[in-house]
Formats: structure tokens, sequence, C-alpha cells
């Protein structure tokens, strides 16, 4: 009776005793890391990832340079490129445009005037200083007034698709992407250039994109 | 006696003649010679930063492919590596490369291209993959963002991982 009164009192002295010898753990923590956005990180799933966005940015940007009706034309074409009619039906969650960006601003800044970049998706921003403009609201500006915004001459289409495989008993996963690009002609509807990029992974982590 | 020591002794010669001829196991191609490739390995000193100096460094010579990785350089071989000019005037590098192992090797390139001084003449392109299944070749293939301003290039290579 008395040895198990004294149990606990030892219990309870001997986890102050542990409590007692805690101390700050005084050191630096984990510091972030910047990894080479061209290659894989430490995360890797089975989804598209900042590597593949690098990656087919690129190579289509190089290959829309080859096409002589977009960067060899006597007047440079109007070509608007943004997420619009770039859809996502994969099972990837991606916002679409980090592509579209990538490839607009890569191509832009590639062509050196042979083509011309339309903003459409700055259309509204456009036209509200127009109609401030046309009312008297503001005026000094110094660019001449053109009767209407820019009219694209070719736009980008593609979409994101993919099949998905798992297997239940070792819950590896495969996904294989295709991202279809295409350039469409604005007045007939013909498609100019079309180039597509496909990966294929496989993982068993389990990685969620946000 | 003689006669039949010498009937024995062609007797093992053609037993041996025919357990050869049978056990004999042809290599699947491509079959890569790598004391050979490193012996044609030529590297060049890099452009001088002093007139009349020597660079300390060593690389491949313009206009080829460079192996960067421990992990690949005695498993791929570079078979060929050429360039033409595209309808725009862009340069079109491509490169064959060989798996000579019996797995399959993930590989990516990317390359750099220079102007006539051997400066950058734009950013190196990014990292393009290609599969590379056992004893099977891939081109790897780039385009220049220049026209004119592309007049030599240099391709890296390494294993994906």
């Amino acid at each position: 009776m008395r040895r198990a009164r004294a149990l606990p009192l030892l219990v309870l002295a001997s986890a102050f005793s542990l409590s007692a010898c805690q101390t700050v753990q005084n050191t630096a923590g984990t510091p972030t890391q910047y990894l080479d956005p061209g290659s894989s990180g430490v995360v890797r799933g089975v989804g598209i990832e900042g590597q593949d966005i690098r990656s087919m940015s690129d190579e289509m940007m190089r290959d829309l340079l080859t096409v002589p009706a977009l960067a060899n034309a006597s007047i440079s074409p109007n070509v608007i490129v943004d997420a619009e009619y770039f859809q996502n039906e994969s099972s990837s969650r991606i916002n679409k445009n980090i592509i579209t960006d990538r490839l607009r601003v890569d191509l832009n800044r590639a062509s050196r005037g042979r083509m011309q970049f339309v903003g459409r998706q700055y259309a509204d921003m456009v036209q509200s200083e127009r109609n401030l403009n046309q009312a008297g609201v503001v005026s000094g500006g110094t660019i001449a007034r053109t009767a209407g915004q820019l009219a694209g001459d070719y736009r980008l289409g593609g979409r994101i698709t993919s099949i998905d495989a798992r297997d239940p008993r070792s819950g590896m996963i495969e996904r294989t992407h295709q991202i279809t690009f295409e350039m469409v002609n604005l007045q007939n509807g013909q498609i100019i250039w079309s180039n597509y990029y496909d990966l294929r992974k496989a993982a068993q982590d389990d990685i969620i994109y946000r | 006696m003689k006669y039949s020591i010498l009937a024995s002794t062609l007797l093992l010669a053609g037993g041996v003649a025919v357990l050869s001829g049978c056990s004999q196991v042809q290599e699947p191609a491509g079959i890569c010679n790598m004391s050979a490739i490193a012996a044609q390995r030529q590297l060049a000193a890099a452009p001088s930063r002093v007139q009349g100096g020597e660079s300390p460094l060593l690389e491949m010579p313009l206009n080829s492919v460079s192996i960067t990785d421990y992990s690949v350089i005695n498993k791929l071989y570079v078979r060929t590596v050429n360039a033409r000019r595209t309808p725009t005037g862009t340069v079109e590098v491509y490169a064959q490369i060989i798996n000579c192992t019996d797995f399959p090797l993930n590989a990516e390139a990317r390359t750099q291209f220079y102007d006539a001084g051997q400066a950058p003449s734009e950013p190196i392109s990014a990292w393009k993959r290609f599969n590379l299944p056992a004893r099977t070749s891939n081109t790897y293939q780039t385009q220049s963002i220049g026209t004119q301003s592309a007049a030599f290039y240099m391709v890296e290579l390494r294993e994906t991982k």
C-alpha cells in the first residue's frame, strides 16, 4: 500500500526533473530554399509543374517564331495570346494564365516587332481611358487618337487534357497530360499553326496543387 | 597412339568450335565503344578575357553537345549535331542522342546561341526533356529566337532528375 502511494510521487518527481531539462532550441530555422525554376523541385507530383511551364512556353515560343505568316510577314500581324480560348479539361488544377502569360511575354520580347500583341484582357482599361478622353475629362495624351482599339489577326486557342490511371493496391497514380496550342486566323478560322506538349508522370506521394 | 592423340585433339577443337558457335550471344545495337568516344572528345579553351592570355576554362568547342552530368557521361553518345536555317531565318539545332545502356533514361538539354563575336545573343533556352528507351536514339531539337544574331551554339545535356 505504501508502495502504491510512492509510485505517483516518483512519476511526478521524474516528470518535473525532465521538464527542468527542457531548454530553448536556440538555432536558426530551416531557411527558405531558392530552387532552379527550370528543374524539378523538392515537392513533386503528377501535375503540371513549374519546370513544365517553362519548358512548354519556351518550346512553343521558339516554334511560333519559325512560322512565316507570323514572324516573317511584310506587315506585322496583330496577335492575341491569352487564356480566353485556352481550356483546362484535365484533372489537374492549374491557373491557365501561367501558361499563356509566359508564352505572350516570351513571344513579345523575342519577336522584336515581328508581331504586334493586342492586350485584349486590358480592353476595359483602354476603353475607360478612351471614354474619358473623348468626353474631354482628360487631355494631354501624346499618342494619336485611333478610331478604335486594335483588331486581332490571330488568336491563341488550345486545351489541356489528361488521362489518369490509379493502382488501388499501391496507391500509385499515373497521369498523362497533353497541352495543345493553336493559332487561329480571326478572319476565316484557319488554324495556321499547331503544336502540343505532352508529359506522363507517375507518383505515389499525395501532392496537393493549389 | 599418335593417331589417337591427334584424333582426340581434333575432336576437342571441333567441340570447342561447336560450343562457341552455340554460346555466342549477339549484343543488340547500338554498341558504344566508350574508350573510343572518350578519345574523340576534344576540349577547347574558352575565349580568353585577357588579350593574348589563355583561358583557364576548358569546354566543348562551339557547335557541339556538352554532356554536363557525371551520371550519364558514360551512358549517352551524341551521334550527330547539326544546325540549319528555318524559313523565318532562325537557327534550328538538332542532335541525335543514343542511349548505350540496357535501361531507359530520361535526359534533357538546353541551348545557348552566340553571335559572331561569341557573346550570348539571346537568353538560354529552357531545358527540353526527352526519353531514351534502352539502346535507342532520340533527337533533341530547338530553335533560336534571333535570326542573323545567332551564329554559334552550344548544347548542354544532362540526366532528368
